[in-house]
């Protein structure tokens, strides 16, 4: 708030200060809420630190098996067997609300399966094809825990950066103008203070002078 | 909800074999409607993609796959992705330090 546009008056004066007391309210409660996210993003941040190294791993495993297997078996036994699969992974998906974060809770039923449960001919198909679904289910059993970890993470962040600025916003810029606002205001009170008490005087000296 | 998979013929065959059903063949040139088909679909769960074509979208539809929890896109790849810089940004210390 500029100077000029203040008005130099004691109602003005009461509603800045109003203002003031709002301002550092809403600070303090932004920067319980900055902590507060900080500390579940610390709670999960172990977890999520390892699961794109993870995920990694279990990728290029599971290409690599996956080349073998269309290696030895022909890309068109391999493509064949995919489509005979049965089973299917099943996941359930809700949110939950963190401090007005909406994060993702991934709920699934196991994904690994046995091979004799999977649905394509044991004997027609080599072991390298098993070996390439086995890779590709973990790979899916942590894709689908990253999935968890990596968009709460993300979110997290997200609002982190959202109420960090706010916080900040407040405390060094609508802060510091609401108390200079404050300031000009109290300091041309005073002036005017003096001004008056100064007129007085003038006056009473003017009649003492006149009637003495 | 179910797990769908995006991406060309390599990357999908894999997941069709650990059981997807779900799985969407597409090139670079069709992979966007496809995603966007896929972003308004109501019974999927997770889209997995490969980070490479991830990276490769155009960044409007990138930031909405990002956002979007409904599906959850996790791109799937060796690279490290854009994490570490995000934490960084967010905490202003780099965590993933030494990790």
């Amino acid at each position: 708030m500029p100077a000029q546009e203040i008005q130099p008056t004691r109602s003005e004066l009461l509603e800045i200060n109003r203002k003031i007391r709002l301002t550092e309210n809403g600070h303090k409660i932004l920067k319980l809420k900055r902590d507060g996210l900080i500390l579940e993003f610390f709670r999960i941040l172990d977890e999520a630190k390892d699961i794109r190294g993870d995920i990694a791993k279990r990728y290029s495993e599971a290409m690599e098996k996956i080349a073998v297997a269309n290696a030895v078996d022909g890309v068109i036994a391999v493509r064949s067997a995919a489509l005979a699969i049965s089973c299917e992974p099943k996941i359930s998906l809700s949110t939950r609300n963190f401090m007005g974060v909406v994060v993702p809770e991934i709920d699934s039923a196991k994904v690994c399966t046995p091979p004799e449960e999977r649905g394509y001919g044991l004997l027609g198909t080599s072991p390298h094809i098993d070996l390439a679904a086995d890779a590709f289910q973990r790979l899916i059993d942590t894709v689908i825990k990253a999935a968890e970890l990596e968009t709460t993470m993300r979110r997290l962040l997200e609002e982190i950066e959202r109420t960090k600025r706010r916080v900040n916003a407040l405390e060094f810029k609508v802060l510091p103008e609401l108390k200079d606002a404050k300031r000009f205001i109290e300091m041309r009170l005073e002036e005017m203070e003096r001004d008056n008490i100064f007129r007085l005087k003038r006056i009473k000296a003017k009649g003492r002078e006149a009637s003495g | 909800m179910e797990i769908a998979v995006i991406g060309s013929q390599d990357f999908i065959v894999g997941f069709r074999l650990a059981g997807i059903r779900k799985v969407h063949e597409t090139t670079s040139e069709t992979i966007q409607d496809r995603i966007i088909q896929i972003l308004e679909s109501e019974d999927i769960g997770i889209l997995v993609i490969n980070m490479k074509e991830m990276e490769r979208l155009p960044s409007a539809l990138r930031e909405r796959l990002e956002e979007s929890s409904s599906p959850v896109v996790i791109p799937v790849g060796t690279e490290e992705g854009d994490m570490r810089d995000k934490v960084r940004r967010a905490i202003g210390v780099d965590l993933y330090k030494g990790a």
